[in-house]
């Protein structure tokens, strides 16, 4: 019976210790997940929004890339090279027009094809409503190049994938 | 005995629903009146595993992974010459008759040529305008499978 308790208390220990583990030192995979999680929350608007959440969310999302960051598009004009303070402002004006925005990502595959690189393709899903109340929804296969830089992970390139080609 | 029975059923079921016989809604108008916003499908895996999409059949095409698909109809296949004019199809020159395109279209589409290894396809309700309808060629291997109804 004592023999049975020493286990079960060894047992939880391991397992409050594995736990523990995971949650205070995240692979790397959950470290780059986590931005994704940032961009998608910074992104999305809800109707109430006030000015303050506003520009701070627009502050925010510059913060998440690096400098300069690459999108790629297909027949786009927004393709280009651009620096953080372009990235808010611009994403500050796309998120004004709209009253309500929601970012929603499915389907992320992380891989590390060098050190310190990640990869990552997923699909984003944007569905709002604009302030004209016309509404949005809009879905995109995205394939991102993050870099580590003093241990934090920055969006270096984003490029939408063309799924079906006209 | 129980317990390992419980155990294999849902092992089944993970590895049945979550890779063979995915369950979906379908979200959206562009394949209406066929399959409606709303509806709920499962994406038959094993449909293209012996076989190739052929004309006409309706396809789930993916994007990075399997929560987000396309559920789409076959119109050409690779080689093919596809175009649309006035609203009505035409392949390799020659009208294709759509008894699933119940609503009126107008779309006017240059001739184009399907890539190797891929498939043309399109949604059955084309009552919007060209532009903001999501069609045109996409690689076999983003095809998943079809719907099983």
């Amino acid at each position: 019976m004592v023999k049975g308790r020493y286990f079960f208390v060894g047992g939880l220990i391991v397992i409050i210790g594995v736990v523990l583990a995971v949650t205070v030192f995240p692979s790397e995979e959950k470290r780059v997940k986590k931005r994704f999680r940032l961009l998608s929350e910074w992104v999305s608007k809800r109707p109430e929004e006030n000015p303050i959440t506003m520009l701070q969310k627009m502050k925010d999302i510059g913060t998440l890339f690096l400098e300069p960051s690459e999108l790629k598009a297909p027949n786009d004009s927004l393709s280009g090279s651009y620096t953080r303070q372009e990235i808010s402002a611009y994403a500050g004006s796309a998120r004004s027009h709209f009253s309500q925005l929601d970012l929603k990502l499915y389907d992320l595959n992380v891989a590390f094809p060098e050190k310190e690189v990640a990869q990552v393709t997923l699909t984003a899903r944007l569905i709002g409503k604009f302030k004209t109340g016309e509404q949005v929804d809009e879905i995109h296969e995205l394939d991102c190049l993050m870099k580590k830089v003093d241990k934090k992970w920055f969006f270096s390139q984003i490029e939408v994938i063309e799924v079906l080609k006209k | 005995m129980f317990l390992i029975r419980v155990c294999l059923v849902s092992l089944f079921a993970y590895f049945f629903f979550g890779y063979l016989c995915i369950p979906f809604t379908i979200q959206g108008t562009s394949m209406e009146p066929t399959y409606p916003n709303g509806g709920v499908n499962f994406c038959w895996r094993l449909r293209y595993l012996l076989s190739e999409p052929k004309r006409h059949d309706v396809v789930a095409v993916r994007f990075a992974g399997s929560q987000v698909m396309l559920l789409k109809r076959v119109v050409a296949r690779e080689g093919e010459q596809v175009e649309f004019r006035e609203g009505k199809l035409f392949v390799d020159g020659r009208e294709v008759v759509e008894s699933y395109v119940r609503f009126p279209c107008n779309w006017n589409l240059a001739s184009r040529r399907v890539e190797k290894d891929s498939v043309y396809v399109v949604g059955d309700n084309r009552s919007m305008p060209i532009e903001n309808h999501h069609f045109g060629q996409a690689s076999r291997i983003r095809v998943m499978g079809g719907p099983l109804w």
